[in-house]
């Protein structure tokens, strides 16, 4: 897990405006340290307009991801907290944490989903997250449900 | 029909397909099921012939309409849904 989760790609963000500044926010890290191409950011939205917010899984959880042919350089994720949740549509669900996913081939990010998994099946896991103060705690949480 | 083959399938076939997928696996241990396929992919591959079974997302329930087998999820990850519709589809 530790080559799919850098520290530097995890972030805790007061809030933002709506669901485009959201995408924007949550993919910017892996724009910076070169694992997706800046235009991601562009196709994610695009699709969006195009099949709705396809990435929200569940209350709280965007999984905001494009196809590899979309501007993926190297398979990576970022995970962004967001203090003020944010609503991808107007009836959606209030989403908290987002997980950019950079998947290079459909197989290879499965510890990173393993991950995932693992924290959103328990109320409390995704408590914390929520409420981490430091991006370290965010980290090993999640580094710690992929091991698992 | 024996169910051999579980096609999971999202829109890109990266990432919700997954984690229904690893769901999917998990459920039909706890059920005692072993022996079927279990794959995830873009819905665009959904065809018949492809898998004995699909399962969904309800956002997706318009293009899995024509295939005779589909489970389709409300909610994508809670468990007890899956397991519900899982049994019902196996047993």
């Amino acid at each position: 897990m530790k080559d799919m989760l850098k520290l530097e790609n995890v972030q805790i963000v007061n809030g933002v405006k709506d669901w485009i500044e959201a995408i924007h926010v949550g993919v910017q890290p892996l724009v910076d340290t070169g694992y997706v191409e800046a235009r991601y950011i562009d196709e994610i939205i695009k699709n969006t307009e195009k099949f709705g917010p396809y990435y929200v899984l569940c209350e709280n959880l965007a999984l905001l991801h494009a196809s590899a042919e979309q501007g993926v350089i190297k398979k990576q994720v970022a995970i962004t907290v967001l203090k003020e949740p944010v609503k991808f549509k107007e009836d959606g669900y209030d989403v908290r944490l987002l997980v950019t996913l950079a998947a290079s081939d459909p197989e290879s990010h499965m510890q990173a989903m393993q991950a995932i998994s693992n924290i959103f099946s328990d109320e409390k896991r995704i408590a914390m997250l929520v409420n981490a103060d430091t991006e370290m705690e965010i980290y090993r949480q999640f580094i710690a449900a992929a091991n698992e | 029909m024996e169910i051999k083959r579980i096609m999971c399938c999202c829109g890109s076939g990266l990432g919700s397909s997954m984690l229904v997928r690893m769901n999917v696996e998990k459920a039909l241990g706890k059920l005692g099921y072993s022996g079927i396929d279990v794959s995830h992919s873009s819905v665009s591959d959904a065809v018949e012939g492809a898998a004995d079974l699909f399962v969904v997302g309800k956002d997706l329930e318009e293009f899995v309409s024509s295939l005779p087998s589909v489970i389709i999820l409300d909610n994508i990850m809670d468990m007890n849904e899956l397991e519900t519709k899982l049994s019902e589809v196996l047993k």
